[in-house]
């Protein structure tokens, strides 16, 4: 397997594990921010 | 394709409705974003006759529909949106035989929002034992429903009920009370008001709006209409709770007959020992250390047995595969190493929570909650903390989230704060290793030195968790107290099926979500590990036979492979926090793995079986598992880097720090505001330095 090929596997793969903890992370904790409409529980 | 109905699982808690849920749906069913206990929707499908499935939604467990906390709000904002995916077609109430009184107050506010309900009475298989008799028909007459008398224990009843949730159109909607007679002046202006709506439900929603502030209902818009003060409205709702407490009173009588003569008395004679005020904690503790010993002695076999195979699979990968290049170390190094260290933990994992799901199976569980709630007080948490807490040890957040059924904010928002100081599942991988790397394998009366720390160190996360409360009481002020209330369900046998069921999903929960941070980050830190800036990266073989003395092939490979991990990118990133670390006991490699760990603790084994499998020569090694390696690692003068002082100041760093984004991120969601995790990640992380820097320097 040439370099110029391995070195775009690993890019690809190492994108996709970014890409995964950037999404699980930051983008679904951001999810779900319902009010309860109970302004003194704070939540 | 077949039709679907909704089915909603409402109860009281400890009636066996998760039971009466897992009888339904077996496996098919799925938990909401995050696992644990109910305080989201739990769903399953259940499939009944002729292609129709019933998706079935297990309801936090709420004793009325006058909502106090947030869990059994979730219940009430259900019920009251018809335009709701999930509006039920049909409710079933599950009630214990035993409590059928209470939990008809439930059935008889749900029957009134005119949904056709139907009333399952669980543990019917105890009713003989208890002396109840049930006469069935006159029940059934009386509250308009139809009853399934069903046994999860025995599976008993469970086809009849799908029979009855498939005629579920039979079921009359009649109420049971008519709700005017309440406050006749005040329900018929609220009607008059609002001609079109159905006067119960509108008399929930002004209910709900008193306890929680105004929710905007596209449907049930109240706000034009002048209700009274909140006081006047919690006097109507216990005015409603005495009628219908009345009509149940006079439906039992005729329907319900107890001989006590018959029943036996065994919950009694226990209750007196296990929640007594001395062999109460006594029991408690024995039977924590039996299940840290049982981890211990039960797990090891497997471990190894996974942890030798990891390292001959990725052996087996760079013999078979050589001309892969990099590819090929990317595929042993990173990915099979990585995911080598998240499968290694599968046995202790479902080993703990074998033993969690049976002492909350046999009842034991809320006896301990009641047992706690005498200690807990005193430190400003409930005994509803203890929950949180116990739920912590899978992980801080389900943990946070079942802290809503807390009705106190001080409390609720003080338990938020200390959950994550509980020894979580992430955690284990990391103890489980320096543990074995520098606790001895002696024993004494027959309990190991290593399972003993590991007790330790789970007594003491909940004891800062304990400590931090109190500090946290004193500092944040309130004017509300509030009163604990803890459902002593009976004692009996753990249903195999429902402990395998958490067992398989609180595994597969690890190995899934967290499994896949942990791969991620194992292949992000291969690479940073694997490629380095500048020339001593590049010509690292040059640079090391100049400086070296050693004839010896396979000791140059490992010098080369030392020199280019320390002038990779992570070796950078190592080096340079190693002057924070130092004082600690702790060197550049060790470094790398707490930095990554910020992202989630149990990346922390992956990342050292990452970077030892880099730093090691690659050809013709021996096998060599995670734990030898690490155990072999020495400084540049011989000294070993993993030793007692440095292995428990590495503890104490675990047991004390905050490393979970996850977890700051649902602390945020919860309090609505980045001051609380931000403050959380700067104490707890500046509690586990100063506790990591003294241990060191003690011990050193």
């Amino acid at each position: 397997m040439n370099t110029s090929l391995q070195t775009l596997i690993i890019a690809v793969v190492v994108l996709i594990a970014v890409l995964y903890l950037f999404r699980k992370q930051l983008w679904k904790s951001g999810k779900n921010k319902k009010d309860c409409g109970n302004d003194g529980c704070g939540c | 394709m077949g039709k679907q109905l909704n089915v909603a699982l409402i109860g009281n808690p400890n009636t066996g409705k998760t039971s009466v849920f897992n009888a339904l749906t077996g496996l098919n069913q799925k938990v909401g974003n995050y696992p644990g206990i109910t305080v989201d929707k739990k769903q399953g499908v259940c499939k009944l006759s002729r292609g129709v499935k019933a998706n079935v939604l297990d309801l936090p467990g709420t004793y009325s529909l006058n909502a106090s906390s947030l869990d059994e709000n979730v219940v009430i904002e259900l019920l009251l949106n018809k335009n709701d995916k999930d509006y039920p077609d049909v409710a079933l109430i599950v009630s214990d035989v035993e409590t059928l009184k209470r939990n008809l107050l439930l059935f008889t506010q749900i029957k009134d929002l005119k949904i056709p309900t139907i009333l399952v009475i669980n543990m019917s298989d105890l009713m003989r034992r208890k002396g109840i008799a049930l006469d069935i028909e006159l029940l059934e007459a009386k509250l308009h429903t139809k009853i399934a008398l069903v046994s999860t224990r025995k599976n008993t009843g469970i086809e009849e009920l799908k029979q009855l949730i498939e005629g579920y159109k039979t079921i009359s909607t009649e109420p049971c009370l008519d709700t005017t007679l309440i406050d006749e002046d005040y329900f018929q202006s609220l009607q008059k008001a609002f001609p079109n709506q159905d006067v119960y439900k509108l008399w929930l929603v002004i209910t709900q709006d008193a306890n929680f502030g105004k929710i905007t209902r596209q449907e049930l818009d109240i706000s034009r209409f002048k209700t009274k003060s909140n006081q006047e409205l919690k006097r109507l709702q216990q005015k409603e709770a005495i009628k219908r407490y009345q009509f149940i009173n006079s439906i039992l009588k005729e329907g319900q007959t107890i001989d006590r003569s018959k029943a036996t008395g065994l919950r009694s004679k226990l209750d007196r020992i296990l929640i007594h005020k001395v062999w109460g904690y006594v029991i408690f503790f024995l039977v924590l250390l039996s299940i840290f010993q049982a981890i211990y002695d039960w797990a090891t076999v497997p471990m190894d047995l996974i942890d030798t195979t990891f390292a001959s699979l990725a052996e087996w990968v760079k013999v078979t595969f050589p001309g892969g290049g990099k590819v090929t170390d990317l595929v042993a190094e990173g990915i099979v190493s990585g995911i080598g260290g998240i499968v290694i933990f599968i046995p202790q994992i479902a080993f703990l929570f074998l033993f969690i799901s049976i002492l909350e199976e046999s009842g034991y569980m809320s006896r301990v909650v009641f047992l706690m709630d005498r200690v807990m007080r005193r430190f400003g948490l409930s005994g509803k903390s203890l929950v949180p807490l116990i739920s912590g040890t899978a992980c801080a957040i389900p943990a946070v989230m079942a802290t809503r059924n807390i009705e106190n904010w001080k409390e609720r928002l003080i338990t938020i704060l200390v959950v994550p100081f509980t020894t979580c599942s992430a955690r284990l991988p990391v103890y489980l290793i320096i543990i074995a790397l520098v606790i001895p394998e002696g024993s004494i009366i027959g309990l190991s030195y290593q399972a003993l720390t590991l007790m330790a160190l789970y007594l003491l996360g909940f004891g800062m968790a304990i400590f931090s409360a109190y500090i946290l009481d004193r500092i944040l002020k309130t004017k509300y107290k509030t009163f604990f209330v803890v459902e002593m369900p009976n004692y009996k046998l753990p249903l195999l099926k429902n402990v395998i069921i958490t067992v398989i999903e609180k595994t597969k929960t690890f190995v899934f979500e967290a499994g896949k941070i942990i791969l991620a980050i194992s292949i992000i830190l291969w690479v940073m590990a694997s490629y380095g800036p500048g020339d001593k990266f590049n010509n690292a073989e040059s640079y090391v036979k100049e400086t070296s003395t050693t004839q010896s092939t396979s000791e140059l490979n490992d010098q080369i492979a030392a020199f280019k991990l320390e002038h990779s990118y992570i070796g950078i990133v190592g080096k340079t926090i190693e002057p924070l670390i130092k004082p600690l006991g702790y060197d550049w490699k060790v470094g790398i793995g707490l930095v990554a760990s910020f992202a989630a603790r149990e990346v922390f084994v992956g990342t050292l079986a990452t970077i030892y499998s880099v730093g090691s020569a690659g050809e013709g090694e021996n096998i060599e598992t995670i734990k030898t390696k690490m155990a072999n690692e020495t400084y540049a003068d011989g000294t070993k880097v993993f030793t007692l002082a440095s292995g428990i100041s590495l503890l104490l760093f675990y047991a004390f720090a905050m490393q979970c984004m996850s977890t700051l991120a649902i602390v945020r969601r919860e309090t609505k505001t980045w001051k609380w995790p931000i403050l959380q990640l700067i104490g707890m992380t500046a509690i586990a330095y100063i506790c990591a820097l003294i241990a060191f320097q003690f011990l050193k």
